[in-house]
């Protein structure tokens, strides 16, 4: 109950006059609708009894209908709005407040959490709570006005009429309450499959090559019509239920009819009831079904509304887990990093992913990590980097533990190329600036950063990146789309855009994570020199470097070079020696080519 | 978002429509079944008000109670005729619907798998998915309720104006002066609304889109400190969405009010004109006339408005149906028909290539130049070389996964009854040709589907898998996993690497190939494992024609012949010790440890890739 109190004061609450408001329209719109069907009645009967002589009293009648069409059109627009947009209003807050929720958390919740699942919180359950707080809202607030009125209006007429029309009406409700849950859920399920029928679409897809290898088309097309007639079957019963049960309320509403008809004539004849009384029970009673069928279809939006929220509300209250922030960091020169008896755990390991490892790298220098696929490279990256939060006094940065600076002061100090390259569908340029990294944005406006103070440094990091000539080939320069909606990058120029990133930033530590691994041996020697060239000349001050890699080629130059294995530092010293130490880095430089590559 | 998402004109759109019905045509008796159940619903439904006015003019003032029973049965029965006429309406064309689409998406399917490689080259898979799940849905919204809706719509409107015409053209004409404004009203918002929610669309993917990639890209967001950025950005793009939401609300509750409002005006009309004329008894409008002409203007305006929406669906369908007919157009490879005769059924394995060239596109650079070599039966020959030098496009030339070679391959005995591949459909060589690829793809499902692949005449014959598993050494591993039944997880991923290499060769075992093409694959094993692959691979290249393409001296150890391969071209060829004796190229690889191919070319037009490819 908790979650939804949240929900109620953090959401609806600042909305309260909006709603209340929209209950007033509520109630005159409500009001006018069963008047109309009154009024109508009246002029019927008044006709009735006095025939051509009649005018007088029907053209008051007529002004009046008039006037009500009038005010319906304004009241019933009115409540939609004030309820809806407060609706809307409550769905770009949560929204918001999501994403930024999403922004604080770290690395371990992303490994526990897909990313797909995250997208689907933040965008489906948003509308389900948005139909909640306003459609079901709407619908709530309507039918609790409504259905009181209509009742007291067809009371008023003719009450003994009243309660012989309602009978079906009653069986009507009862029966559409369950078959909408259960249309629901059959939704629901059909969702699934049909997610399921993608699902083998895209794995059939995928594997085609292997499929036509083996000349299996035919199974495969068996495997997923397998999956394709599954779903046809249950939108079949799906059909059956909107055909024959979906009706069903509507149909009640009818038979009501059949019974005003039956009954009511009858009390026209015998006890003398006006004759318009059967047009106003005809018309109550159609607009009563309406909302019953409302109410229906909003009880279920209001059940979903809720599961929604309550998944929106866990993630909410997921904390970032960062540790209490100590001291500030504020770096002018290249710093000293430590690494003192490093261990770490992942947070579902019970075998440590690194164990004892003891590093000091003095300020501009450079220092070379290397081991083979699951030595614990990319993890002493994350945890130098804080994307895995370190156990305390184990990572110092010029005699600071990382753990008690904040997060943003840390990430401030340090140029970062993680070891997968991610680029944003936006231009190169945005790319490698990095400033709201926005596709939408970037391709409206084209023009607003062109030639902006960065490009002389934007030339240059590129050039360092040995991207430079890829970009003159690009169909439109830096002002290329790339990513997932744009131009598709080979992997090597995904890594060497992610290392111009970087680079463009000079800041006093640079990390590169095993960037070099799909460039090839040319480039990357040319690249190597570069970063090489780059630190010395840039702002005077080389930055502190960490570079990760499998290639030896890379590491050559580095001040000092651990081997890790299994999570633990196997061999260190600097690269001659190692070569001449005749270990595991020894065999790898060989095998890499040997000397000089 | 930028893939052709505009609209086809209506000549377009009914063009496409028609093509459409070859697909429908095959459930047209539930179509029709539906259709014919139209003009009965609205028959009932119109007549209803008639019923009413019978008994207000004829019955109650003769207050004639027998008549007013009866007359108020047959209502009831009216009501209930209607009521199962709509249901079997509905479900008929639902259902008529439903088959159709479930027809389409099995023809997109089955067209797709059988596009050939180079389609899948230029088209990115997500392309295609859409085309045979949101593309295909798209057309079920439309035909289970767009089209017949509007239909049934006209119908109803068509009929009640006949009877309004029929009891009094003259309040007809007076009680829908209001129509036309009703008309353009509709008109008029409804095209703002239309804007509007194209609008709302977009900036709703807009959002989608972005939040998406933040999260795919977090780590980058968070290392880079751009959180906030990133935060009111995301806040800009929901107050874009905000905005044209909160205005299509407006207009979106205008819409639906006026309908309540229009009748009410119509009625007013109604009674204000015919009270003069009213004659209880005998004259041209009667008191029961006005009730048949409340409840005929009180249903009479509810479909137009939604006319609108139910047009732009579909004008939306017809948007998906062009971007299937343009893959359905695509050609495919030869389809092979149930029971055609294999012309390579008693294929001994032999090979006689001369002088084979090939590019992966017209007029692009040759891949392989002018390679001539013989395969005789149940020889092993390795291919060598570094990347780039055509090893893996001459394995999918001779599979056809490209087509468009010059020069011959000839499959069988040189001479007389030899075939030239090309001449041959692709899925009878690949019943006896067959290629395992470096990436290995697993199907989430068990080892014994991964083995089979759904074929019934291995899948009937667990022992035959067994057997195959044996002879790959992967029995002991997979019996230790649960056997044959063992779920193998989302690619594989229930199965380390070297597990997933001997399912592989499982499944060529099994399917006992005459001619094997096996892509060694380099990716980094434990070392015990790396010995079962080994030992599995030497016990493939048994007493079997193979065309190795080799990554491990073991492999090439045990080959009759090795061909060395340079940018296209045969560049030496002989056994081991020949080649070693020479101190050529294949001296160098061999002391090099033939150096890794990068994992990235296993896929598409090897050394031909241009770095940038367009999405």
């Amino acid at each position: 109950m908790g979650s939804i109190r949240r929900f109620l004061s953090r959401y609806v609450v600042p909305n309260l006059p909006w709603y209340g408001l929209g209950f007033v329209m509520l109630f005159a719109t409500n009001w006018v609708i069963v008047r109309i069907p009154a009024i109508i009645g009246e002029a019927l009967t008044i006709l009735e009894q006095q025939g051509p002589n009649a005018l007088v009293g029907t053209r008051s009648l007529a002004l009046e209908l008039v006037f009500l069409g009038g005010l319906v059109i304004v009241v019933r627009s009115l409540s939609r709005i004030l309820f809806f947009n407060p609706g809307r209003q409550v769905e770009y807050r949560v929204g918001v407040d999501v994403f930024g929720h999403l922004l604080s958390l770290q690395r371990p919740f992303y490994m526990r959490r897909k990313v797909g699942e995250l997208v689907s919180i933040a965008s489906n359950d948003t509308t389900s709570v948005r139909l909640l707080v306003g459609f079901a809202a709407l619908q709530v607030c309507n039918v609790a006005v409504a259905i009181p009125l209509h009742l007291y209006q067809m009371a008023v007429t003719d009450l003994t009429l009243t309660l012989w029309c309602l009978i079906p009406v009653i069986f009507g409700a009862i029966y559409m309450q369950a078959i909408v849950r259960a249309f629901f859920g059959m939704v629901r399920e059909s969702m699934q499959m049909l997610a399921g029928v993608s699902d083998r679409i895209l794995e059939i897809y995928s594997g085609i090559g292997t499929v036509r290898s083996h000349a299996a088309e035919a199974a495969a097309f068996e495997r997923f019509d397998a999956k394709n007639r599954e779903y046809l079957d249950l939108q079949l019963r799906i059909a059956r239920v909107r055909a024959f049960s979906m009706p069903v309320l509507g149909f009640s509403g009818l038979v009501g009819t059949g019974i005003v008809l039956w009954v009511g004539s009858l009390r026209v004849v015998e006890d003398g009831m006006p004759v318009g009384n059967l047009a106003t029970f005809t018309a109550l009673l159609m607009s009563l079904v309406g909302n019953l069928t409302a109410l229906a279809w909003v009880l279920a939006a209001v059940s979903r509304g809720v599961v929604s929220w309550g998944r929106i509300d866990t993630l909410l209250e997921t904390p970032p887990e960062l540790p209490d922030e100590r001291s500030r960091l504020d770096l002018d020169s290249p710093p000293k990093i430590e690494l003192r008896n490093l261990t770490f755990h992942y947070p579902d390991g019970d075998e440590p992913a690194l164990c004892d490892i003891d590093i000091t790298v003095n300020p501009g220098k450079t220092l070379g990590i290397f081991g083979k696929t699951g030595s614990g490279k990319t993890t002493l990256v994350d945890v130098l980097t804080r994307v895995h939060t370190p156990p305390e006094s184990s990572v110092f940065i010029d005699g600071v533990d990382t753990r008690d600076v904040p997060l943003s002061d840390f990430r401030d100090a340090m140029a970062v190329v993680p070891q997968a390259p991610f680029l944003f569908s936006t231009t190169l340029r945005e790319n490698v600036r990095l400033e709201g990294a926005n596709p939408y944005k970037a391709a409206r406006d084209p023009q607003e950063r062109k030639g902006a103070d960065g490009d002389e440094r934007l030339h240059e990091v590129l050039d360092a990146a040995c991207l430079w000539d890829d970009v003159e080939q690009l169909p439109k320069g830096l002002e290329t789309v790339v990513g997932e909606r744009g131009v598709m990058l080979s992997g090597g120029q995904r890594q060497r855009a992610a290392l111009a990133r970087a680079l463009y930033r000079s800041k006093p530590l640079l990390l590169l994570d095993d960037i070099l691994s799909a460039v090839d041996q040319g480039t990357e020697a040319r690249m190597v020199g570069a970063i090489r060239q780059l630190r010395g000349g840039v702002g005077g001050l080389a930055p502190t470097t960490i570079i990760v890699s499998h290639r030896t080629s890379v590491l050559e130059h580095a001040d000092e070079i651990v081997v890790l294995e299994g999570g633990r530092i196997v061999e260190r010293g600097t690269h001659d020696e190692l070569v001449a130490a005749g270990g595991e880095y020894a065999q790898t430089h060989e095998h890499q080519g040997g000397e000089g590559a | 978002m930028s893939d052709g998402k505009s609209l086809p004109s209506a000549g377009n759109t009914i063009a496409l429509l028609r093509r459409f019905w070859t697909f429908a045509a095959t459930h047209k008796r539930w179509l029709f079944l539906g259709l014919s159940m139209i003009p009965l619903v609205v028959a009932m439904s119109t007549l209803r008000p008639l019923m009413v006015k019978y008994a207000v003019d004829e019955l109650i003032p003769a207050s004639d109670i027998i008549g007013l029973r009866l007359l108020s049965l047959g209502f009831m029965v009216a009501i209930m005729a209607e009521f199962l006429c709509q249901a079997a309406q509905v479900y008929a064309l639902q259902r008529a619907g439903h088959t159709t689409i479930s027809d389409v998406r099995r023809k997109v399917f089955d067209h797709v798998i059988h596009l050939p490689n180079s389609f899948f080259d230029k088209n990115a898979l997500g392309s295609l998915l859409t085309r045979t799940t949101s593309d295909v849905e798209a057309l079920s919204e439309t035909l289970s309720f767009g089209v017949f809706m509007i239909i049934s719509d006209v119908v109803m409107i068509l009929s009640i104006l006949a009877a309004m015409l029929w009891l009094s053209p003259w309040l007809t004409l007076i009680t829908l002066t209001v129509a036309p404004v009703l008309f353009i009203l509709v008109r008029y918002v409804g095209a703002v609304l239309r804007r509007l929610q194209l609008e709302v669309r977009k900036a709703q993917a807009a959002q989608t889109g972005f939040l998406a990639e933040q999260l795919a890209g977090i780590t980058v967001v968070q290392l880079f400190g751009r959180e906030k950025a990133a935060h009111d950005e995301y806040q800009r793009l929901g107050q874009r969405y905000l905005s044209a939401t909160k205005t299509a609300n407006w207009f979106d509750a205008l819409l639906y009010a006026v309908m309540d409002g229009i009748s009410a005006f119509s009625v007013a009309l109604l009674i204000y004109f015919a009270a003069p004329s009213v004659l209880t008894e005998g004259g041209a409008i009667t008191l029961g006339l006005l009730f048949a002409f409340v409840d005929y203007l009180q249903r009479i305006f509810i479909p137009v408005k939604e006319f609108s929406g139910k047009l732009a669906t579909i004008q939306r369908a017809a948007a998906s149906l062009e971007r299937i007919y343009g893959l359905l157009d695509e050609p495919t490879e030869p389809i092979v028909e149930d029971g055609e005769p294999n012309p390579l059924d008693g294929w001994s394995g032999g090979l006689s290539v001369r002088d084979l060239e090939f590019a992966y596109s017209e007029g692009g650079p040759d891949v392989l130049r002018g390679l001539s070599f013989d395969v005789k039966p149940g020889e092993v020959i390795a291919v060598v070389g570094r990347t780039g030098s055509g090893k893996s496009s001459l394995g999918r030339v001779l599979t056809q996964f490209y087509t468009g070679y010059r020069g011959s391959i000839q499959m069988g005995e040189p001479g007389s009854d030899a075939l030239e591949l090309r001449d041959v459909k692709p899925r009878h060589v690949r019943k006896h040709l067959l290629m395992v690829q470096q990436d290995v793809f697993l199907f989430q499902d068990s080892v014994a589907y991964n083995i089979c692949l759904g074929e019934s005449d291995i899948s009937g014959d667990p022992q035959r898998m067994m057997n195959a598993l044996e002879l790959v050494q992967a029995r002991r591993l997979i019996d230790e996993r649960g056997g044959l039944e063992f779920e193998v997880g989302e690619r594989g991923g229930n199965l380390s690497q070297g597990e997933t290499q001997l399912l592989a060769f499982a499944r060529v075992a099994a399917r006992e190939p005459t001619l094997l093409i096996l892509d060694e694959a380099t990716a980094s094993v434990d070392s015990i494992t790396e010995q079962k692959v080994q030992q599995a691979i030497e016990k493939l290249l048994e007493q079997r024609t193979v065309l190795v393409i080799a990554h491990r001296l073991s492999t090439v150890r045990r080959a009759d012949k090795i061909m060395v391969l340079r940018k296209g071209e045969i560049a030496e060829m002989g056994s081991h010790d020949e080649l070693m004796a020479k101190n050529g190229l294949y001296a160098e690889l061999y002391t090099m440890g033939f150096e890794e191919e990068e994992p990235e070319q296993a896929d598409g037009a090897e050394g031909t890739a241009p770095d940038f490819a367009s999405p």
